[in-house]
């Protein structure tokens, strides 16, 4: 009996030391990681998991370039900098919210970076707003968060959707037609995506036939696009990204789609046409930032130091957004002689991005009043192969940023300062 | 006996200093104070549902739906209706309670999985009416442009938006009156009922006692302590998305309280701790970080059944 217990106990404190010692290693690293003082903090919230993982791991590698760059010569206003990362998942605001507020609160961090999915974007913009931090969106396209509204601190890298929407129309309608049926994904980046796409083709004669909002993370788009077909359009309009936009477009060459219809749509990127099999690269589109300009400086270079970290992989637009983003904060400190968000946000009204971090012709500008980088967009057709195994984009056009962008009424921003 | 009772006393008490004590020992440890607040209000939500869990024995895998409607209500109430912290925390917890208490009759003569299967399905439905009503709700990019607002008393005014101290505070009163009120509501014959009906349904029913009215007063009292939970949830981020409605937010709070104890009434808060530490630490470590959660979770179910305190609890008496 007594020996019965004894064994029992032993047991359970085995468990017991087992279950303690597992805890142990999870949780005193959690006391090590308040982080340094003396570093400029660069917080970068942005999705590593999930249907954005692809985009934000290449953000992510362009991000880490721009550090290795900065800290290469000699920091920001003479301190290293640093770059805390934090998964903010692909759709999930509320978990972005508290990482920013994680990011904000304990680690103090000087910048705020993200984020790629529009919404996750717009949620943290709220939260940087309110503590009054410099925030970097790098990949989210939506336009609110530099329109109706922006804010002092809140500036953006990527395109609005109405510039992407303004550069493509014209060529769409072109190349494929002029009756639209749309497959958008249902928030913020796809409403006024489609928005901007209809406003743009209703000035060229476009009409829309009809349209579907699709979750996003949707696997099945079958049902999707049966309706579309049966609409008969000209031209069957994706504006999925990420995997959303790998499974609608592989779905839509599985069912022949293809043959009948013109597959395009507005902002499409390079992550996407790589997961795709060769017959289902097709289509007018319109990239942010592509690997292959021959004739700009700096551009080859950066191919050479992205490939070297990548595992071989040439740099998207994404690579371009996030190593542009971390330059651009950098580039703010030192502009402004500081790290207040203030003094910083004024010294990027109209700075001109230099070309080294630019990459492309006719020096992007952040736009006074509105924090809005105006870059140019390049327009073309996706190609099954190309010189590279990884060119799968033939541009046709590059649209001026500034002729896509429309006038800053149009944008809706009335950005009021602190006082 | 009364050495237990002694002991169950200085746990109350610990418990009760670590939480008034959390905004100042929290960052020592490399935690910030809004940790502090989550831990607080994720918690309420998991102990308003070990209410039915634990004490009803009842498993509800619906209270998101609840705890969104509380978060939505307070949110909508600051963006649309008036900028009042108090007035928004009442409103949105009315709005949970209310829609508990209509859907309660249609459920309450359902058991086990299929009690189950019906909670989720009514979350579901909240949870794609917030998705798709865009206009009002903001869809899936979350409800925006709006802020908690300080707290004016009348002779004074608490700045619970800047401060997050004081709002921590703020949550945590809230948190004891709750607490205070499931507590008392337990060791009364109500609460005595509902343990009888746990352990033993049909003698309950052949003892004379109401067993579908008690259950559905036991699911109001948890929805309705969960929709405040929310309310604090959506003024603790200044933000709310369709997400807090999901049935994974459900199986979230079903997680704590297991993990944490289902038997005991501390458990489920020290489940929510365990729980949003290990995502707010491990989610900063490894893009893996789910699975670590999900290991952790199966650890505890298969070794201690009875949740991390009860381990505590049995060492405590052998």
């Amino acid at each position: 009996m007594t020996s019965d217990i004894r064994s029992a106990l032993n047991r359970r404190s085995i468990l017991k030391t087992a279950a303690l010692a597992g805890v142990a290693q999870i949780t005193s690293p959690f006391v090590i990681t308040a982080r340094a003082a003396d570093e400029v903090k660069i917080g970068f919230d942005n999705p590593i998991t999930g249907v954005y993982a692809a985009l934000g791991k290449n953000e992510l590698i362009g991000a880490q370039l721009a550090l290795e760059q900065i800290n290469g010569k000699g920091g920001i206003l003479g301190r290293k900098a640093e770059l805390l990362v934090e998964d903010s998942t692909s759709g999930d605001a509320g978990t972005a919210v508290q990482k920013a507020r994680k990011l904000i609160d304990r680690d103090q961090v000087n910048f705020l970076v993200g984020n790629i999915n529009s919404a996750l974007a717009a949620a943290m913009a709220g939260v940087s707003y309110e503590k009054g931090v410099f925030h970097m969106v790098p990949g989210g396209h939506t336009d609110p968060v530099t329109g109706t509204n922006c804010h002092w601190n809140v500036f953006r890298i990527c395109n609005t959707t109405q510039m992407e929407a303004n550069a493509v129309a014209g060529s769409l309608i072109k190349n494929a037609g002029k009756k639209w049926y749309y497959l958008t994904p249902d928030y913020a980046f796809g409403h006024t995506l489609q928005a901007g796409l209809e406003k743009a083709a209703a000035k060229l004669g476009g009409t829309k036939l009809g349209g579907d909002l699709t979750p996003l993370g949707t696997t099945d788009f079958s049902s999707y696009l049966i309706k579309a077909q049966s609409a008969n359009p000209d031209v069957i309009i994706f504006l999925q990204a990420g995997d959303d936009a790998v499974n609608a477009l592989k779905q839509a060459v599985q069912f022949g789609l293809d043959k009948r219809f013109h597959l395009a749509g507005a902002q499409q990127e390079l992550e996407v046409l790589i997961g795709l099999p060769p017959e289902a690269r097709t289509g007018t589109w319109v990239f942010e930032w592509y690997w292959k300009q021959p004739n700009v400086p700096h551009v080859e270079q950066f191919v050479a130091d992205v490939r070297k970290r990548s595992g071989g992989h040439v740099p998207t637009a994404r690579t371009w957004f996030g190593f542009a983003a971390i330059h651009a904060c950098a580039l703010a400190a030192e502009q402004a002689k500081s790290l207040e968000a203030v003094k910083m946000a004024k010294a990027m009204q109209g700075f001109k991005l230099p070309p080294e971090v630019a990459l492309m012709p006719d020096s992007p500008f952040f736009r006074e009043s509105q924090n809005q980088l105006i870059p140019n967009l390049f327009v073309g057709n996706a190609q099954a192969k190309g010189s590279d195994p990884e060119d799968l984009f033939n541009v046709t056009e590059v649209a001026k940023g500034i002729d896509a962008a429309g006038t800053l009424e149009d944008t809706g921003c009335k950005m009021t300062w602190p006082a | 006996m009364r050495g237990d009772d002694l002991q169950k006393r200085a746990a109350t008490a610990i418990v009760w200093l670590l939480l008034i004590g959390a905004p100042y020992w929290l960052p020592a440890i490399g935690g910030y104070t809004e940790l502090g607040t989550r831990v607080v209000v994720l918690g309420l939500a998991a102990m308003s549902l070990n209410f039915l869990l634990g004490y009803t024995g009842v498993l509800s895998f619906g209270h998101a739906a609840y705890f969104g409607l509380g978060a939505y209500g307070a949110g909508m109430t600051l963006r649309y209706l008036v900028p009042s912290t108090g007035l928004s925390v009442i409103i949105g917890t009315l709005v949970g309670t209310i829609a508990a208490a209509i859907i309660g009759p249609m459920i309450i003569r359902l058991r086990g999985v299929y009690f189950a299967m019906v909670t989720i399905a009514f979350g579901q439905t909240f949870y794609f009416i917030a998705f798709r009503w865009n206009t009002v709700t903001g869809g899936d990019d979350g409800l925006i442009g709006w802020t908690r607002q300080p707290l004016n008393l009348g002779f004074a005014t608490i700045d619970i938006l800047k401060s997050s101290v004081a709002f921590y505070y703020f949550v945590l009163v809230l948190f004891a009156v709750a607490v205070g009120i499931m507590a008392w509501l337990l060791r009364s014959p109500f609460g005595r009922t509902l343990l009888a009906i746990r352990e033993n349904e049909r003698r309950a029913r052949f003892l004379g006692i109401p067993v579908d009215q008690h259950i559905w007063i036991s699911w109001v009292i948890s929805c309705c302590f969960v929709s405040l939970a929310g309310a604090l949830y959506a003024l603790l981020n200044n933000f709310v998305d369709p997400r807090t409605l999901y049935w994974s937010q459900s199986g979230d709070f079903v997680i704590m309280a297991v993990l944490g104890g289902m038997r005991s009434f501390w458990g489920p808060l020290l489940g929510a701790a365990i729980f949003v530490v290990l995502q707010d630490y491990l989610s900063s470590q490894t893009q893996n970080w789910m699975s670590f959660v999900g290991l952790f979770f199966v650890l505890v179910v298969l070794f201690f059944p009875r949740g991390v305190l009860g381990i505590i609890r049995r060492r405590a008496t052998a």
